[in-house]
């Protein structure tokens, strides 16, 4: 909790976890920090939801400062992507550290989530996806 | 009073008359705020003077009286430049409110110096005759028309002068008129300024040297009425402390004292008047019924300073008697039903008077949204408070001040959508805060602007300290309540849980098999299970519901209802998980998935069949020491509920050495972590096994969970932990098979 520089609004700085909102263009960007478990999982569901209500849709998860995350975490994810893909926008995952990226890739989630390395190609990808979409 | 007014009209008409008397004001103030209207509308007065000062040049000059038309058309420009006046005279008070003790000795100094400055004209030049004819203070008896200049000046300085003493009394007056204002008291207020100004209209084309006629009377009767009604609205005396009384009485017996001095015709100012309705008629008639207001209101004022000195103690004991009360009393005992609670805390505030309609909103993190909700709401359906108003850029304001807002002109904010008929003209929000927290905010409205004081905000305030600690101790009683019941949710589903796991382990020729699964303190959802297939095949399961709690456990039963029952027609790991996944897909929540690794096991080929549906990596280690993870492609129950999830799923087959040990568990093995925070990992996981290879199965299996214990330091666990150890020891099997 404030151990670093937070230039952007954040949520749930009750625990050690904590997600942080910012936003490129029409993308969200949600930066998780700490540890995400079945205590600390209401403020990630909170923040997704948030995105859904404003309408939110293209969504980038940046786990470069995420320690950690469990089962309940991860259910999180499920619990959003296919509305979101329904409603023409996605979830990317990128910066995973290593060990928590392992947890991900366990489950399968890499079949199924667009993960990857920087935050900058998540957004490149958004973008060819938008002018795919301009294209057709 | 209120019969009085207005008899018979309809509610409607009521509420029109209200919205017009309301609004004239409002607009021009909003036209006001903008800086080059506010210089337009002085420019503009001052044309309307230096015109009006032209025309009795002019007259002077020419020595006749104008035209009727003419002398109507000044008038129409004098009173003009006079209304924008009021207007400019309004917006600048407005910006710079006074308390009442301010009021009276302003009022007290401004009515001294335009005094001064009359009496000083007055006296310097008197009245002059002119060729011998007869002048009253300068003016041409028959005609009105001024004789020199200095008559015109002075008929206008001496004009300007009161008619602004006569619009900054009414305006200084007007706040404490209209102090704790109801509908009725704003528009009894309104109606008086009104009537004044038609009444002093009815004089325009009147002759100031007849009587004035029937009409004027009526005119003069209404006023008085309205004055009269208006002159009873003193209730901010008793609000002052005993010393601002004492002094609030010195002031208006000096003030009563300075306009009587100045109205009458004997008074210190004799006959200035005369100027006043020598430049306009009807502005004579305002600024005599603007101070003769002033001049009731100071005699009303000073009487019930006088009445209530003597109370003051006992009435600041009993307000702050009822404050505490009504704090106290009524939440305390409430704290067990918070739906009752919150509509106490929204109730309260009207019916102690202070407000007409209120609501409480909420942003229960833990609800998982950060949106307010209107919990409770009185005087009007809570349902309807969305459409009033939007709530959650109320609450986002009030989030980041943290202090109580007003918002004096509710109907101008662009976040009220008031439509016509709703009840609000003044919101006063207060944020709920204990402990730091912001828990909610509570929202009092008034149907009238500017409708709260000080007094208001600061009861309310102490009000919402206490509402606040009640929601949190109710809060608190919740949790508590939600943590009982949680843990006995969770003794139920740890009971479960062990009913459901297998009672006796396997026993197959060459195949030694120890298992266990240790729940955590807040059981998760592992499983694991065995089922013979026939005299060479075992087939063995662990999973891992995501999740916790009862919901888990009633997967891991319909999971073992799905192995119990499929598996035998499943001819291959892969059939079986393809088999789980549909039947799961269709029971499991949206956010719950189930990991699971599932083999069979023919002891007499010595061959491990094995699939992977997201699960943690089996472990094999052979007898020399070798170890590696197997890990076929698969993802997790219930991740993809289509053909995807069949698309992906690999499945290994593995011949099995003498001697190997197929080591099978949950990520809780895994991703324990020790004092400081480090998991135990598949690395130590892989050396451990390698080191106790040698071991027999159930010796091996204890001694890893040794292991992990020291590596752990404690007894509790935060996930569950299963471990299943399968050795097949083929030579054995072998050995007693060539020796029959």
């Amino acid at each position: 909790m404030g151990r670093h520089e937070k230039p952007h609004e954040t949520i749930g700085n009750m625990s050690n976890f904590s997600v942080g909102f910012r936003a490129e263009a029409h993308i969200r960007i949600l930066d998780l920090k700490g540890e995400l478990d079945a205590h600390t999982v209401s403020e990630l569901e909170a923040a997704l939801q948030k995105c859904r209500e404003d309408k939110n849709h293209h969504i980038i998860v940046n786990g470069e400062h995420l320690q950690y995350i469990s089962s309940a975490g991860l259910g999180v994810f499920m619990a959003y992507i296919e509305e979101m893909r329904e409603a023409g926008g996605d979830i990317k995952i990128a910066g995973l550290q290593a060990n928590v990226f392992n947890i991900f890739d366990l489950l399968g989630f890499p079949l199924l989530f667009d993960i990857v390395e920087a935050e900058e190609e998540a957004i490149r990808k958004f973008d060819a996806d938008r002018n795919e979409k301009n294209d057709s | 009073m209120k019969e009085a007014l207005s008899p018979g009209k309809s509610p409607v008409a009521n509420h029109f008359t209200n919205r017009i008397l309301q609004s004239g004001q409002g607009y021009i103030d909003a036209a006001l705020r903008n800086r080059g209207q506010r210089v337009a509308f002085i420019v503009a007065a001052l044309i309307c003077f230096f015109l009006s000062v032209a025309f009795n040049v002019v007259e002077w000059v020419s020595g006749a009286p104008w035209h009727a038309a003419v002398n109507f058309a000044y008038q129409l420009v004098a009173i003009t430049g006079f209304v924008l006046v009021w207007f400019l005279l309004s917006y600048f008070l407005k910006q710079r409110p006074a308390s009442p003790l301010k009021t009276f000795w302003t009022t007290l100094l401004v009515a001294l110096l335009s005094a001064g400055v009359i009496g000083l004209m007055i006296g310097i030049t008197t009245a002059e005759n002119v060729e011998g004819n007869a002048a009253v203070l300068g003016f041409e008896y028959d005609t009105g028309v001024p004789l020199t200049f200095a008559t015109v000046v002075k008929m206008h300085v001496v004009s300007s002068l009161r008619v602004l003493l006569a619009f900054y009394l009414l305006l200084r007056f007007q706040d404490l008129v209209l102090f704790k204002r109801t509908k009725q008291s704003q528009r009894n207020w309104y109606l008086m300024l009104i009537s004044m100004g038609v009444f002093s209209l009815l004089f325009i084309l009147k002759d100031p040297a007849e009587d004035p006629g029937i009409v004027q009377y009526i005119g003069l009767t209404l006023v008085v009425i309205l004055m009269i009604l208006n002159a009873f609205r003193v209730s901010w005396i008793v609000f002052l402390s005993f010393r601002a009384k004492a002094a609030g009485v010195g002031f208006s017996i000096l003030l009563i004292l300075l306009l009587l001095a100045s109205l009458s015709p004997d008074g210190i100012l004799p006959a200035h008047f005369m100027y006043i309705r020598h430049a306009s008629y009807p502005l004579e008639q305002f600024t005599l019924a603007a101070l003769t207001f002033g001049l009731l209101y100071c005699v009303t004022s000073f009487l019930f300073l006088i009445f209530h000195l003597p109370t003051t103690g006992d009435f600041r004991r009993k307000t702050g008697e009822i404050t505490a009360m009504y704090s106290l009393t009524n939440l305390v005992n409430q704290a067990f039903d918070p739906d009752k609670l919150h509509l106490t805390i929204t109730k309260t505030p009207v019916d102690t008077g202070t407000a007409q309609m209120a609501w409480l909103a909420i942003a229960d993190e833990r609800s998982g949204s950060l949106r307010p909700q209107v919990v409770a709401a009185w005087k009007t359906p809570t349902e309807d408070i969305e459409t009033m108003v939007d709530v959650a850029a109320l609450y986002e304001e009030l989030a980041a001040r943290r202090e109580p807002v007003v918002l004096d002109e509710a109907p101008a904010d662009r976040r009220i959508r008031k439509k016509p008929g709703d009840p609000i003209g003044t919101i006063l929000m207060t944020p709920l805060i204990t402990r730091d927290r912001l828990l909610g905010g509570l929202f009092v409205a008034k149907d009238v602007v500017q409708g709260f004081e000080e007094d208001d905000v600061e009861s309310i305030s102490v009000y919402a300290a206490q509402a606040a600690i009640a929601l949190d101790n109710a809060r608190l009683f919740e949790e508590q309540l939600e943590r009982e019941r949680l843990s006995r949710e969770l003794d139920i589903a740890r009971e479960v849980q062990q009913r459901l796991l297998p009672h006796d382990l396997p026993k197959m020729e060459g195949l030694a098999v120890a298992a266990s699964s240790i729940p955590a303190h807040e059981v998760g959802g592992d499983y694991y299970d065995f089922l013979e297939l026939d005299e060479e095949r075992l087939a063995f399961i662990v999973a891992d519901v995501s999740g916790k709690g009862t919901s888990a456990a009633f997967y891991m039963a319909e999971l073992q209802g799905i192995f119990r029952s499929t598996t035998r027609m499943a001819p291959s790991p892969t059939d079986f998980l393809e088999q789980a996944n549909l039947a799961l897909s269709s029971t499991l929540e949206r956010h719950v998935f189930v990991s699971v690794i599932y083999g069979v096991i023919d002891v007499r080929k010595g061959e491990l069949t094995l699939a992977r549906a997201g699960h943690c990596p089996a472990i094999l280690i052979s007898r020399e020491g070798a170890g590696r993870l197997i890990r076929p492609q698969g993802l997790g129950l219930g991740l993809d509920r289509g053909g995807r999830f069949r698309d992906v799923l690999e499945e290994e087959h593995i011949p099995l050495q003498p001697g190997d040990t197929v080591t099978v568990y949950t990520d809780g093995v895994v991703e324990s972590r020790n004092s400081e925070g480090t998991e135990y990992g598949y690395e130590r996981l892989l050396e451990a096994l390698k080191a106790l290879r040698k071991k027999e199965a159930s010796a091996l299996h204890e001694a890893l969970l040794a292991d992990l214990h020291d590596y752990l330091g404690r007894t509790e666990y935060d996930d569950d932990m299963t471990l299943v150890v399968l050795k097949w020891d083929g030579t054995k099997n072998h050995t007693k098979r060539s020796a029959t």
